[in-house]
Formats: C-alpha cells, sequence, structure tokens
C-alpha cells in the first residue's frame, strides 16, 4: 500500500470564530502501488483538503495517512520534503498552478531544476511531457501569465506535475477546462502512466469521468465517505443516496439517442 | 518605446534632465555667482529699462557705439586691464550730440566705479548722483573710444549696469536665476530619484520579508510602519534636519525613511496573497529555500507596483525637498527650486515685485512632478492592460 | 418571435487588430421554446447573447440585424433598449450570482428593480416580490436574507427571480449553472423549463456544456469558431451530427459515457 488513510478528520475554524467546519469527517481508503482511485466529490465535499493532507500540507485533528510507508504525523521537515518530491499535485485552480512570470517550458521545468538538476536532461523531459499533452510549440516559450486559456493551463500543470516522474499523481479536477476533444486526450494520458505504474488519485465530480480514469472509487460529500466501489457501479446501481442523486443529476446525450430522454 | 514618445511627458523629462546634465555649459560663471544688479528683470521684459551692458574696448576694436534708448544705467564700472603703465591716454566717452570727454585715464589696473565721489569730481559731475545716471540721461548714440592705441595690450572693460539681465532675470543677490533655475533641476532630479529608489528598496524588501515570513516579523514591521505613518512628516523633517545637518544627501535619506511605508504594504499584501498560491505551496513543498522562492517568483511578481510606485514616489520627494528648503532647512550652499523660493520670499521678492523669481521655480516644480505622474500614468496602463482598454 | 440575420460581432483588440467572435450567425427564436446555444469557449456564443439586449462593450462593431417582432434592436435607440430591457427582454448574465450588491438583501433588489422599471412599492411590490421568488423555487424567507448567506444554487435561483421581475417574454440565459453542483444545476434546468411552460417565455440558454445543453431544450443550436455549425432537435443532432466538429465533439462524450473502465 503506497497510501493508507485511516479515520482522517479534520476541522476548520469559521472565520470570525463562529464554530467549526469539519471538512473531513473519519475517511478511511487505501491506495496500492499502480492503482488508481477515482475521488468523486463537489465543492464542499472535502476532496481538495484530502488531497492536502496527503501532501502533507494540512495537518489531520485526528487519524493519520501513511504514504509510502511513512505515517505523515511523524515526520519532520525533510522526510516531508523527500516523499513529496514521490507524490505530485495538480491544483484545482489552473490560475494558481502556474508561475506568472515563467515561460511554459521553465514552467515545467522548475521542479526538476529543483530537484535534481541538469538543465538539458530537464528540458527535454519537459518537452516531451508538453508533447504528449498537445501543446504546440509556439508555446513553449510563451510567459504563462500572457497566453494561456484556462485548457492550456490545465495541461501545463498536469506537466510541471508529471516531471519529476511521480509514484502517486493526486489530480484536482485536472480537466474541467477542457473542451471535451481535448478531455479525452489527457485521461488518456494519465491512464497511459499509469498502466506504466503510477498510482492516481483522481478527483471529479462527473460520474463519466470517474469510471474512465479508475475502477475503483470513493464518494465523499461533506467530508464524509459515503459509497465506496467500482466506478461503474455507481453509474449503474447506486446505493448511497447522494451517490444516487449525482448519477440521475449527471446530464447524459445516450438517453436522447436511446429514445429515453 | 514609440507611444512614450507621444506624451509631452517624455519630452519635457528629457528636456529637463538634458539641462541637468549639460546646463552647466550654457552660462559662462557658476551659478552662485553674482552676474548683475539684484533683481534685474528679464530681458524681454520692460524694454524701456536698460539691460546690463558690458563693452570692451581693445586694440582690435578701440571705438564703439551705443545706440541708447533707455532710461539712465543704475551703475557704471571701468576697469583697465592692462600691464603697462601709465600710457597717457584716455578712455573717451562721446554723447549723443556732444563733443567726446575724457572718461578715464588709459592706465593699466585703473579701476572707477560710478558712485566713486573722486571718479565724479574728476568729470565734474555732481557728487551725490550716480555717475552714471549723469553721463547717461539723454536718448540717442553714445561713443566710446580710446585715444589712440599704441602700445596699449589689453582692455578697458566698462560696465553699465542696467535692470535687466538674461532669460530670467536675477535674484536678490544678483545671480542668473536661469543657471540658479538649471542648477535646480539637477537637485530635484536627484533628491527625486534616489529618495524614490531608495524608499522603493526598502519598502519592497521590508514588504517581502513582513508578507512572506509572517509571524514576528510580520507584526514588528507592520507596527513600525503605523509608527512611522502616524507622526507628522514636516516637524520630524526639521528636527532631524538641526540635528544631523542639512548636506543634500542627508535629505535623501530622511526622506526615503518616511515614505517607504505606503510601497511596503503594497507588497506586504501582494506577498500574503502569493504565499499561498499553490505553485508556491507546491515549490515550498519540495524544499525550495525561501531565498529561490522570494528572488524567482515573488519579486518578479512586484514589479509592476514597483515601477508605479516609484515613478508616483519621484514627485513626492520633489515636492518635501521643495518643501524643506523653502522653509530654509535644506544646505544653503546648495541650489534647489526651494531655496531659489525661500530666497525670494526671504529677500524681498514680492515688495520688489519681482514676480520671474517666483514663476520659474514654482512652475518647474509643478511641470517636473507632473511630468513623473503622467509617466507614472502611462506605465500603469502599460503593466495593467485592462486600463489601457478603458482608454480605447 | 426573435429573429437573428447575418449577425456579426468584432471586438477590437487592445494591442490593436480585431476580433471577429461572431461571423454571418442566423437564427430564429420562438416563445414558448427553450433553445439551447452550446459551443466550446471561443465559439461566440456569449457574444451573440449579449448582442441581443444590446450589453456589448462600447466600441464593439455589430453588424445585421436582430429583430424583435419586426423591429430591429441593433438600430434602437439606447432609450429604446432601455425601455426594452427587463420589461420585454431579460438577461441572466454570466456569473450573476455573484453580482449581488452584498450590503444589501436579495429582496431589497427585487424590490428596487420593481420601483424603477414597474413603479411599484409597498405591499404589491412585496406580493409579487413573493410571487417572483416561488416561481424560482425560492420560498419567502429569502427575501429577507444578504447574498452571502445564500448558497450558489440559491443564488442563482434569486438572480432568475430578479430576471423574472417585470413579467418578461423572454429570457435570455448565461451560463446558468456554471460553477454549481451537478444535482443543484439538474434543478435550477429542471427550474428554467418549467418556467417557459408555465408563463410561455421564449428562452435562450448558453452553455458549454453540450449534455446539459442538449437534455435542457427543445432545439439545440452548436456554434464553433462565431458560426453556427448545427441546428435542429437535440436528439436528431446527437443521432446524426451533420458537421464535422459536432460530430467529434458528440462522439468524445458517447464515448464517455458508454465506454467502461480502461
Amino acid at each position: 500500500m503506497i497510501l493508507r488513510v485511516e479515520g482522517l478528520t479534520v476541522d476548520f475554524r469559521r472565520q470570525g470564530g463562529r464554530g467549526v467546519v469539519r471538512a473531513l469527517d473519519g475517511v478511511a481508503f487505501s491506495l496500492a502501488r499502480g492503482e488508481s482511485l477515482s475521488v468523486i466529490g463537489e465543492s464542499g465535499s472535502g476532496k481538495t483538503t484530502l488531497l492536502r493532507c496527503i501532501s502533507a500540507h494540512v495537518a489531520p485533528d485526528a487519524g493519520s495517512v501513511s504514504l509510502f510507508g511513512v505515517d505523515l504525523g511523524g515526520a519532520d521537515r525533510s522526510r516531508l520534503v523527500a516523499l513529496r518530491q514521490r507524490c505530485a499535485l495538480v491544483p484545482q485552480d489552473p490560475y494558481g498552478a502556474l508561475p506568472p512570470s515563467l515561460t511554459v517550458l521553465e514552467a515545467v521545468m522548475e521542479p526538476w531544476l529543483l530537484v535534481r538538476g541538469g538543465r538539458r536532461e530537464g528540458e527535454a523531459r519537459a518537452r516531451s511531457l508538453l508533447e504528449e499533452l498537445g501543446l504546440g510549440e509556439e508555446l513553449l516559450s510563451s510567459k504563462v501569465r500572457l497566453s494561456l486559456s484556462g485548457g492550456q493551463r490545465q495541461r501545463v500543470a498536469v506537466a510541471r506535475a508529471l516531471i519529476l516522474e511521480p509514484e502517486l499523481l493526486l489530480c484536482d479536477e485536472p480537466t474541467s477546462m477542457q473542451d471535451a476533444s481535448t478531455r479525452g486526450e489527457v485521461l488518456e494520458m494519465l491512464c497511459r502512466r499509469q498502466r506504466a505504474g503510477m498510482s492516481m488519485l483522481f478527483v471529479t465530480h462527473d460520474l463519466f469521468l470517474a469510471r474512465r480514469a479508475a475502477a475503483r472509487g470513493i464518494v465523499l460529500h461533506r467530508g464524509l465517505l459515503v459509497e465506496e466501489g467500482a466506478t461503474g457501479g455507481f453509474l449503474e446501481s447506486p446505493r448511497h443516496p447522494y451517490t444516487r442523486a449525482l448519477a440521475s443529476a449527471l446530464p447524459r446525450l445516450s438517453p436522447l439517442i436511446d429514445g429515453s430522454g | 518605446m514609440t507611444v512614450l514618445m507621444r506624451r509631452w511627458s517624455f519630452w519635457c523629462l528629457m528636456i529637463l534632465a538634458s539641462l541637468a546634465v549639460f546646463g552647466g555649459e550654457l552660462f559662462d560663471s557658476p551659478p552662485g555667482h553674482p552676474v548683475a544688479s539684484p533683481f534685474c528683470k528679464p530681458l524681454w521684459l520692460s524694454r524701456d529699462q536698460p539691460p546690463t551692458i558690458e563693452l570692451r574696448l581693445t586694440t582690435e576694436e578701440p571705438e564703439l557705439s551705443l545706440d541708447w534708448r533707455y532710461s539712465p544705467p543704475s551703475g557704471l564700472s571701468i576697469v583697465v586691464e592692462d600691464s603697462t603703465g601709465d600710457t597717457g591716454r584716455f578712455v573717451e566717452i562721446a554723447r549723443p550730440g556732444e563733443t567726446p570727454i575724457h572718461l578715464a585715464p588709459l592706465r593699466g589696473g585703473f579701476r572707477a566705479d560710478g558712485r566713486d565721489i573722486a571718479f565724479k569730481r574728476s568729470l565734474g559731475l555732481p557728487p551725490f548722483k550716480d555717475a552714471s545716471a549723469s553721463l547717461f540721461a539723454a536718448h540717442g548714440e553714445y561713443r566710446l573710444s580710446v585715444t589712440g592705441t599704441e602700445g596699449f595690450e589689453g582692455a578697458v572693460v566698462i560696465r553699465l549696469e542696467g535692470g535687466r539681465w538674461g532669460l530670467l532675470g536675477t535674484d536678490q543677490r544678483g545671480r542668473d536665476v536661469a543657471a540658479l533655475f538649471t542648477a535646480g533641476v539637477r537637485v530635484s532630479l536627484i533628491v527625486g530619484l534616489f529618495a524614490a529608489l531608495l524608499a522603493t528598496f526598502l519598502g519592497t524588501s521590508l514588504g517581502l520579508a513582513a508578507g512572506y515570513i509572517g509571524g514576528w516579523v510580520d507584526s514588528i514591521l507592520m507596527r513600525l510602519v503605523d509608527l512611522l505613518l502616524s507622526i507628522p512628516l514636516l516637524p520630524v523633517l526639521m528636527a532631524l534636519a538641526a540635528l544631523w545637518g542639512k548636506g543634500l544627501w542627508q535629505l535623501v535619506l530622511i526622506l526615503s525613511v518616511f515614505s517607504w511605508m505606503g510601497t511596503a504594504r503594497t507588497v506586504r499584501s501582494l506577498a500574503l496573497s502569493l504565499r499561498d498560491a499553490p505553485y508556491i505551496e507546491g515549490l515550498r513543498g519540495l524544499g525550495a529555500p525561501a531565498g529561490y522562492i522570494l528572488r524567482r517568483h515573488l519579486l518578479p511578481e512586484t514589479f509592476p507596483v514597483l515601477l508605479a510606485t516609484m515613478t508616483l514616489g519621484v514627485p513626492g520627494a520633489i515636492l518635501s525637498e521643495a518643501g524643506l528648503s523653502f522653509l530654509g532647512l535644506s544646505d544653503p550652499r546648495v541650489i534647489s527650486w526651494g531655496r531659489m523660493l525661500h530666497g525670494a520670499h526671504s529677500f524681498g521678492a514680492f515688495t520688489a515685485g519681482a514676480w520671474w523669481l517666483l514663476l520659474p521655480p514654482g512652475l518647474g516644480i509643478s511641470l517636473l512632478c507632473l511630468a513623473f505622474l503622467d509617466v507614472g500614468k502611462f506605465l500603469e496602463e502599460r503593466v495593467d492592460p485592462r486600463l489601457r482598454e478603458a482608454r480605447t | 418571435m426573435i429573429e437573428i440575420r447575418n449577425l456579426s460581432v468584432t471586438y477590437a483588440r487592445a494591442a490593436g487588430g480585431e476580433v471577429r467572435a461572431v461571423r454571418g450567425l442566423s437564427l430564429t427564436l420562438n416563445k414558448g421554446e427553450l433553445c439551447a446555444l452550446a459551443g466550446e469557449s471561443g465559439s461566440g456564443k456569449s457574444s451573440a447573447l449579449m448582442a441581443m439586449p444590446g450589453l456589448l462593450p462600447a466600441g464593439t462593431k455589430v453588424e445585421g440585424e436582430i429583430l424583435l417582432d419586426g423591429v430591429d434592436l441593433l438600430a434602437m435607440s439606447e432609450d429604446a433598449l432601455n425601455r426594452l430591457r427587463w420589461r420585454r427582454i431579460a438577461i441572466v448574465p454570466q456569473g450573476a450570482m455573484n453580482s449581488f450588491t452584498p450590503v444589501i438583501t436579495v429582496g431589497r433588489h427585487v424590490e428596487e428593480v420593481l420601483r424603477v422599471h414597474l413603479g411599484l412599492t409597498g405591499r404589491a411590490a412585496r406580493e409579487r416580490m413573493d410571487g417572483l421568488f416561488t416561481s424560482a423555487g425560492l420560498d419567502g424567507t429569502y427575501a429577507g436574507r444578504y447574498p452571502h448567506e445564500l448558497s450558489g444554487g440559491e443564488k442563482q435561483r434569486a438572480a432568475i427571480a430578479l430576471a423574472l421581475a417585470c413579467d418578461p417574454d423572454w429570457l435570455l440565459c448565461d451560463e446558468p449553472t456554471t460553477a454549481l453542483d451537478v444535482v443543484t444545476q439538474k434543478g435550477i434546468i429542471d427550474e428554467l423549463k418549467g418556467l417557459v411552460g408555465s408563463r410561455g417565455l421564449g428562452m435562450l440558454l448558453v452553455s458549454h456544456d453540450l449534455p446539459l445543453a442538449a437534455s435542457a431544450c427543445t432545439r439545440l443550436l452548436i456554434m464553433k469558431d462565431g458560426e453556427l455549425v448545427e441546428e435542429g432537435a437535440p436528439a436528431e443532432i446527437v443521432a446524426r451530427p451533420r458537421s464535422e466538429h459536432s460530430s467529434e465533439l458528440v462522439n468524445a462524450l458517447l464515448r464517455l459515457e458508454r465506454e467502461g473502465a480502461p
């Protein structure tokens, strides 16, 4: 198990001191090497807090996170830094995910230069990643701030996360701003890596994307893990009322053709 | 760049900067030296007043004529520059319609001033009236000459003090106002630029430290900012000027120390917001040292702010310097526009009606400040495209 | 009926040059019909929607005709358009739910519209307001609440209530469900569908989410790069897309819906 989460509880103090908000309530699951897991959740479900606990940016109020066999709660700073180099996060907001003053190529290379060094190798890796993600050559030398659309930023953020070849990739809605055509490409690329041995935690609110990204998934609602199982099952036979509501509310094209819509 | 060149402020600043650098070449004597009588009007004003004229009679040019159409000059001086002794010759003056009379002996080292009673008596002029007034009472053509020039190797300098001089007249000490103005540009620009630069540097570093490091560093720095902001600037500047001395660089230092706070606050809030950006958090998590993050990421983000605050800080510094100088708190040896205004105010420019002493430095200060403000606006538009769209 | 004939919208770029957001768009909207305009970002759908009530930024070049019951909206004076807005054509713009004034209650927002555009005050205004909130699926307690106290979905419903204040004939909604939860999205769409039925409104819904647009509307329009590439019944378009772009799009989405995990 490269990731084990047990009884994870995180509380945030409300602004103005009016009590606490329980972002995560006793969430528990595990992830094996080379496996991917979909985390289905919407805003307010605690999904972002979960990812930030796993990357050790948030300390839990109860429960534990064990990453690559190391308990994050007891690890010192240098240990955590070493762990984070093996586990990368693609943030939800593409506008905060990239340094605005760097060029696209530099932005992707930066983690490599920081951790490994070796400019030439870093540049080669960055170029191949960007090409794989379908970002044209002409974008590579333009500044992040100026020329990228939301969808392009998301893809650059994915490249930036992948350059250190993480063993675990945490993605928070990495395709939300993509057009339907490019969404498939990014997913395909991530699944290719997963088949090659990278574990992935894929957060989304779209059950179809969740099914495409991983065979197994968990459903988060208001900080609670309400359902766990096969992602296909969430669509076909959801058990928890929230999952059911989600499945029925998801807009679909198929019913229009099948005549049931 | 071409867009910048379309703005009036660019050309204004270029002209003033050239004046600051090359202005000294335009004038013969250093700006602090008197060149004419006090409170001379500019040449282009009241044409009936005589200009200050200096005539040189030399071996090549022993005769000069003067078409005098003004009121009599206020002073007269004659200096004979020659190493030979008494040649027995004379300097003559022929008044309009009269025969030439001896003005002065052509003897090396001879000096006479129109106020010398002995001089007046030698010419038979009334003793209590200025010689120049008696001599040049009438309008018409005057001829000044030297009787014979053999053996004479020098010059006779005859100076008629008028009421007009130069482009901008003279001040209470007879110094050329145009020269003073040019010297003042330099001081204003130096003080303005350096004070703004230093303040920006201080504000940026302290603001970044407060915003990024946070904790007690932030608290201490922000309390310091509050403290400095609540202190009224002028009394403190006056006290410090009295304590530390009135040198130019002391002034720059003092002005910077009291104007970095605004920049610090802005930069601090920028640093606070950036500190929690996902990419910064990610870099920190990967072990990037704070110095790297500050240098590579936070500092470039502050450049737009800095550029604008710097160009807007310059007018502030210029005005502060002008104000202090006007109050007499600056180095009296340093010529600045504020100092000129101080001189004008303290030494009777108002009563003398010498508006040419007040307008140039006053307008100069306003113009320089407005030019910087306009450039600041231009830079803000450049940096923030949203403001640019609003214009079109 | 709103008829758009050969509409072109061209923006001036700040750095110089132009962007043609809409090229030669022609379409018809009928009352009692929920029409959805779908397209990817940059397809020009929002520009087309904003052209109708004349709400494009100053300096934008607009060519063509937009006929509301035969009268060209693009040729109207600003005064005439002002009288039209809210009363005949109402808009729920993009991000409407975040555009409430934070310091006054939601009810005050509606009261102000009623007072300015219909001259209603006091009891008449309050009664009408209750009716509006009910139409939008909110109960009466919402009138006294501040915008920050409402959830995203509730704010969007309040924005719809605001748009319906003067009982317009036409409702134009730009991305009314973006940034909302999936379940809330469905609620809003159902609400909008109901309004078309109960009030006989003509509605134009703009969305980048094709499945959402297709499942909400009775007539689907797809735009790409400023041009209309697809028009017809949603089932028809999904089953037999005519343009290359829409068939790529539809196929990609259907594949996602039908395929299992890798």
